[in-house]
């Protein structure tokens, strides 16, 4: 293990940067005191002594997109696809899963950095919030999506992309609606496994198959469908998503290996579940 | 007792709090402005910010006994490189991270654990789920020792339970 020592100013935004040169300065002495820590090797996790924490926090799209981009040069551009109107319906449920969907097709923007695209879903995102009452949480990151695509600062996109998402499931969360909550993470992350598994579909390398390797998190969104209640939980969309989830849990049995048919198949269930409620069929 | 809330800031807000709270000559004060454990999480991961990490707003916290390690389940992706940050803000607590594969086994990288947050560094040589781990500690005279130098007000008496919170951030 080897201690590692930061005294590198912290890059903030420009407006910012005199505040970050005095934070560095300031860091400088304490980041230097930290203490290695010693892990054990190896620990049982057959008879693990504490608690497990069964709250899950979901990968964002651009998280398996910075993977894809290191192992190949996808055409970004080629994998946008915004909807003429999502969110059209007053269905909460999906509402949530578009908006969801929404805030990843925004990432997928920013890898093709397309200001233009980025724009457009900032917008989007805004009406859709409105739709699900949440415009007044969501509108200031709407508006920085938007001035950060024109100024082309791709980072920043992506943070506030990020935040908007946060924002509405801590807003949703304080509204005890943790169902839309998680509706919302489902969204985004069905969206970004569409777009992955298109790109792998094209140039399939096993390295690249490997990223749909996620057998938790996909028995984490059946469980959450499993416990979902209300009306929204019987309706034919939220029962084919989770019909989807099912095969798709068939596919990703976790051993690691995902073939060229695992990856079509795993392409043609996500695009079906999205055509419940994002893509028109 | 009654913790405080978790922060509704985003991480900008936190940057950006972090960083006026380092001009500041009594630090130690304002510090109680962001006593909560997600705080001092994020505290730690902002040096890396200027290194290429991107810092998740998704977050975990809670409240733990001392001494009990908390596990917590996370897919991360072979090629990212990932570094988890844990923090505590309750007075006279001290939090350990670290992170092991779906066999026990340590993938640890490097780490570093001061006081009231800590961290650890990790590659996954596979995509899969992970588990980290956070143990946090108490200790009653550093607990006075804090009280007396960081002016911390509001977190109520002790009873056996402090805050832990959990970010991450990957490149």
């Amino acid at each position: 293990m080897i201690h590692r020592d930061f005294h590198a100013p912290i890059l903030l935004s420009k407006g910012l940067t005199v505040f970050a040169i005095a934070a560095a300065l300031s860091f400088g002495g304490f980041v230097a005191a930290q203490e290695e820590a010693a892990a054990p090797e190896r620990i049982d996790l057959t008879n693990f002594p504490g608690k497990i924490v069964d709250q899950v926090v979901v990968p964002i799209p651009a998280e398996i997109f910075s993977v894809l981009d290191k192992l190949d040069e996808p055409e970004w551009s080629r994998g946008v696809s915004i909807p003429d109107e999502p969110g059209d319906g007053s269905d909460r449920s999906l509402l949530a899963l578009t908006f969801g969907s929404l805030v990843g097709e925004g990432f997928i923007a920013v890898q093709a950095e397309e200001a233009g695209d980025i724009e457009e879903i900032g917008k989007k995102v805004l009406d859709l919030s409105q739709a699900l009452g949440l415009s007044n949480a969501v509108q200031p990151h709407s508006l920085a999506i938007i001035e950060a695509a024109g100024d082309r600062d791709w980072e920043r996109v992506r943070d506030e992309l990020d935040s908007t998402q946060q924002t509405v499931r801590d807003t949703m969360d304080r509204l005890r609606d943790q169902q839309l909550s998680g509706l919302v993470s489902l969204g985004g992350w069905l969206r970004g496994t569409n777009v992955v598994t298109t790109f792998i579909r094209e140039s399939f390398r096993e390295d690249k198959a490997e990223l749909l390797n996620q057998p938790g998190l996909i028995i984490h969104f059946r469980e959450m469908l499993g416990k979902m209640k209300g009306p929204s939980a019987s309706t034919p969309q939220i029962r084919a998503i989770s019909t989807g989830l099912a095969r798709m849990e068939a596919i990703i049995t976790g051993d690691g290996v995902i073939s060229e048919e695992d990856i079509k198949g795993l392409n043609e269930i996500s695009r079906a579940m999205l055509e419940e409620y994002y893509f028109t069929p | 007792m009654t913790l405080p809330p978790t922060s509704v800031f985003s991480r900008r807000d936190w940057l950006l709090l972090v960083a006026v709270i380092g001009m500041l000559p009594f630090a130690e004060k304002a510090s109680a402005f962001v006593n909560e454990a997600i705080s001092y999480a994020f505290e730690a991961a902002t040096p890396y910010v200027e290194h290429g990490f991107e810092v998740r707003e998704d977050t975990w916290s809670g409240e733990v006994e001392p001494g009990k390690p908390l596990l917590v389940r996370h897919q991360l992706f072979r090629g990212n490189e990932y570094w988890f940050w844990a923090g505590t803000s309750w007075p006279g607590a001290t939090v350990k991270v670290d992170i092991f594969d779906s066999e026990g086994n340590s993938i640890g990288l490097e780490s570093f654990a001061k006081g009231n947050f800590a961290g650890v560094r990790a590659l996954p040589e596979k995509t899969a789920t992970y588990f980290i781990r956070v143990v946090t500690q108490y200790d009653p005279e550093k607990a006075k020792l804090d009280e007396a130098s960081e002016a911390v007000e509001g977190v109520g008496d002790y009873e056996g339970m402090v805050d832990w919170g959990l970010v991450y951030g990957y490149r």
